[in-house]
């Protein structure tokens, strides 16, 4: 099934915000701090306002009736720098001008006093004791409504904005356990490296903001712009054009301020578009420390697992709080536990802020806990493969108490992947490997609701009204597909609406992979609900029961004769005719037995197997076929999921063998795409084979689950763990680059 | 900085002359002044290859191209392609094999791939991968775009029947 963004986006016309070019705009550009860490002493624009071609400046001056500062549960990032620059490239003014050159002349003229504080580079410096604190109060926040076993906790410590908890079971269970295990991992940072960078353009009149900004969730970031420009929603409107790539970036607050003030300044449109550079200064995935400590028994069943998860959530909270509840929540893993404990905590560091990145917490701690299942196997001289089999959940077992059944039978999954690997029975040859890994997270987002419309014309033609944004993972082709099956209508003549907050109904944003289970349901329920509408008319027209009558290629059929709808409602309505329209809502039911207060919508499954060669001279690991799968329940789009996990896998690939962004102290060292590397073509391995699982226990719309972030989670363990297979070599920090294992290698010869 | 020059060039068969700035990239003479967006910048480093066109049938990061070195030549874009309704091969084989997600990449991946197939009519999957391995694609892991252009390789041949 072709998608329905085919044509636009193969010839070129797909327009995304940053081809906008409204009469009269202006560009923005912004002044970012150099310092790690420094007061700000002065800051003098009055140079940059005389400038040629500059519009209007903004510095701290000029947030007099905003609420300046943003984020999710945390409001700590000012819209400029206000007393304090907490990384290096913080931003501390923006000019806007007419052209960029301009603007980026205007801001050598912004004269700015800092005074240079310590800096606080790393998760062990920020929670080192007398450590330099980023905030010297604690900024505004909230804690979310948990449920059984779950707690939030604001500023629990210095440098720590929030620290999610959770436990379930008697921890005496240790007692019992034969062998306790207990291991550390590091897990380093990637950058989104979206193509489409962070952009908005922004027309801010006086009595109404319009903007057209690259986000994933226009409703929440309505939201904050309110709040933060102190004006009702319905001032504000926001339209997303297509999206050119955020992978859990492009939420909440990011250009849409600086591009929303310096237009309302200038009183013309504000273009704000980053650089990649910028980007890396605008958002990065967590870096993480994890501590695992697990407890089994001597034939190899898991008790009892203890875990800490260390993020690094740099300057800024964003996303971080809600990273840290799922980081926190998902270090069980799919397995059978009696007890579990588990903390996770956002420390500040003078970094590049984190937040959303695909896989959400889950990459760091899938990483953690599946290598520490294959060193358990190796230290009880068992299988791993067998050892997970052991542990794993069934099918239809709550993931723990109060929350939903898994739907995916992981052994099934597992077996699969292992098979197609070659697992069992594989030949030993020297330096080579091969190892598994399970990705298993909970899907569909935290108590997330969702609202559609299906619109219907005279002619039956039909539009989708939601609020997903089409980033590239398919959405609105899936989408029209749900309602174009509903309404028996043909994919070509279903389309899905431009999205616009002014009239796209509510939807809480394009992320969590919960497209076609939370959003395709809304959907579906809109489209039914037009579908009624419809057969209602019909059969109130033709003397039957709605029942009756089945709808299909905009006719009724009543008892096999066919009854086209046109004419029918053109008799009724006129001849300018009607539009039949439904409303569809999808949200999982509150529970406060669930720990999130609300059961998880669909398990996000995934299994990963890798065949490595290590060269024991270099260090260098080759990986010669990696396998991924992702159960997907019933794929609504066999092109579109197959692309979401493929996209996640290769994601992963990269995470485990090279992509990072590296640091010295609080200093980016390869914040630019020459420097950074991402994953090619040529870094395919030689034998790359994802396989669709559709094991048809899906809660959404035809059987289906979510598609997105799966195959990212098992990528890193399951390569770790064939180095591991080839060389006895464990290496517990990401990425496997030579240098790093040829240490795991010499230390495994010391041994 | 008040220099100005003039060129004469043609974009996808039409003849263009332009009085520019020396310092005029030619990713924004085409972006800015012919409102081709289907021509993406994004890293403007020369690395991600989203503003590939082919300059005298060459691959080139339109982005670190000074306009002025196109003067006399030639640049095709996605624009030259073909159209909504009216796509080209290459295009035919990216929408039917799903070569493309959030599209940024897929007008410069499309232009690798002509030039690619104009110099190779019939490429084996390695030189497929080495090919396209002079841009990224963040979305895909690059399997579909392999297949795609095989797929390409595949219409194209069919066209020239």
């Amino acid at each position: 099934m072709t998608r329905a963004d085919a044509p636009a986006k193969t010839t070129g016309t797909a327009r995304y915000t940053a081809d906008l070019r409204p009469p009269g705009m202006l560009h923005a550009k912004t002044l970012r701090s150099p310092h790690a860490h420094a007061r700000l002493v002065s800051i003098d624009a009055s140079r940059a306002r005389q400038a040629p071609g500059v519009h209007a400046v903004l510095t701290r001056d000029d947030l007099a009736g905003l609420a300046p500062t943003y984020g999710y549960f945390i409001k700590d990032q000012p819209v400029v720098a206000m007393d304090r620059v907490r990384y290096t490239g913080d931003v501390v003014a923006a000019v806007a001008a007419e052209d960029e050159a301009a603007a980026l002349r205007a801001l050598e003229l912004v004269e700015v006093v800092y005074e240079p504080l310590p800096d606080v580079p790393t998760i062990d410096a920020a929670l080192a004791a007398g450590a330099p604190e980023l905030f010297e109060d604690a900024p505004p926040g909230i804690v979310p409504p948990y449920g059984t076993g779950a707690s939030g906790h604001l500023r629990p410590r210095p440098n720590v904005c929030y620290e999610f908890r959770y436990e379930t079971g008697p921890d005496d269970v240790w007692d019992s356990c034969d062998h306790v295990f207990e291991d550390t991992f590091a897990f380093s940072r990637m950058n989104h490296f979206h193509l489409e960078p962070f952009v908005t353009v922004a027309d801010a009149r006086p009595d109404r903001i319009e903007i057209w900004t690259s986000t994933q969730n226009p409703f929440p970031l309505r939201k904050e712009l309110a709040r933060v420009l102190n004006v009702p929603e319905s001032r504000i409107r926001v339209n997303v054009p297509y999206v050119g790539g955020g992978f859990g970036s492009k939420h909440n607050c990011k250009t849409e301020p600086i591009a929303i003030l310096l237009s309302r300044m200038a009183g013309r449109p504000v273009r704000y578009c980053l650089t990649t550079e910028e980007g890396f200064l605008t958002l990065s995935q967590h870096a993480a420390r994890i501590r695992v400590r697990t407890g089994v028994m001597a034939d190899g069943t898991f008790v009892a697992r203890e875990s800490e998860v260390l993020l690094d959530a740099g300057a800024y909270s964003d996303g971080s709080p809600l990273v840290a509840e799922k980081a926190g929540y998902r270090m069980a893993g799919p397995y059978r536990w009696k007890h579990i404990r588990s903390s996770c905590s956002c420390v500040m560091t003078t970094t590049t802020p984190a937040g959303p990145f695909r896989g959400f917490g889950a990459t760091q701690t899938t990483w953690a806990s599946e290598s520490q299942v294959d060193m358990i196997a190796r230290r009880l001289g068992m299988d791993p493969y067998e050892l997970r089999v052991k542990n794993l959940k069934a099918l239809g077992e709550p993931f723990v108490p109060g929350e939903s059944g898994i739907d995916s039978d992981m052994a099934e999954g597992l077996d699969l992947v292992a098979g197609e690997l070659g697992y069992h029975g594989r030949a030993r040859v020297p330096n080579r490997g091969m190892g598994l890994a399970i990705g298993f997270k909970d899907g569909g987002g935290v108590n997330k609701p969702a609202q559609a419309r299906v619109k219907v014309s005279t002619s039956g033609d039909v539009y989708v009204n939601a609020g997903t944004v089409e980033i590239g993972q398919g959405a609105s082709t899936t989408l029209c597909q749900v309602a174009a099956r509903v309404l028996g209508a043909p994919l070509e003549r279903v389309s899905y609406a431009p999205i616009d907050t002014d009239v796209t109904p509510f939807d809480q944003g394009t992320n969590a992979s919960s497209g076609i289970t939370v959003m395709g349901t809304a959907v579906q329920r809109a489209a039914e609900a037009a579908r009624a509408g419809i057969l209602e008319f019909a059969a109130g027209r033709l003397g039957c029961a709605p029942a009756d009558l089945t709808l299909e290629h905009w006719a009724v059929s009543l008892t096999g004769e066919l009854h086209p709808l046109a004419p029918m409602i053109m008799q009724v309505f006129g001849g300018t005719g009607f539009e039949f329209s439904g409303e569809g809502f999808f949200k999982a039911p509150n529970s406060h037995d669930a720990p999130l207060e609300a059961p998880c919508v669909f398990w996000e499954t995934s299994w990963a197997g890798a065949e490595v060669e290590v060269d024991p001279e270099t260090g260098q690991v080759t990986v010669l076929q990696l396998v991924v799968s992702g159960d997907v329940g019933k794929a609504v789009n066999e092109q579109v999921v197959r692309g979401q996990d493929e996209g996640a896998a290769v994601m992963g690939l990269a995470q485990a063998l090279f992509e990072e962004m590296r640091y010295d102290g609080s200093e980016l060292l390869n914040g630019e795409a020459l420097d950074y590397r991402v994953p090619m073509a040529e870094d395919l391995p030689p034998r790359f084979v994802s396989i669709t699982q559709e094991q048809g226990h899906g809660p959404g719309p035809f059987g289906a689950k979510g598609a997105g972030e799966g195959t990212m989670l098992p990528i890193a363990a399951a390569i770790a763990n064939a180095v591991e297979d080839a060389t006895g070599a464990r290496v517990t920090a990401l990425p496997l680059t030579p240098p790093r294992v040829l240490t795991a290698l010499q230390a495994r010869s010391y041994e | 900085m008040t220099e100005r020059i003039t060129i004469a060039f043609e974009v996808d068969g039409r003849p263009r002359e332009e009085e520019i700035a020396p310092s005029t990239v030619l990713a924004d003479l085409l972006r800015d002044r012919y409102a081709m967006t289907g021509v993406k910048t994004s890293c403007e480093r020369g690395v991600c290859g989203a503003c590939t066109t082919l300059i005298d049938g060459v691959p080139a990061a339109s982005c670190s191209v000074f306009a002025f070195s196109v003067d006399g030549g030639t640049v095709e874009t996605i624009a030259g392609q073909g159209a909504p309704g009216a796509p080209g091969p290459v295009q035919r084989a990216f929408a039917e094999c799903g070569g493309f997600q959030c599209g940024y990449c897929t007008p410069g991946m499309i232009m690798l791939a002509t030039a690619l197939l104009r110099a190779h009519p019939d490429p084996d999957d390695e030189r497929i991968r080495s090919w396209i391995s002079s841009n990224v694609c963040r979305c895909t892991g690059y399997q579909m775009i392999i297949d795609s252009v095989r797929r390409a390789a595949e219409l194209l041949r069919e066209e020239a029947r």
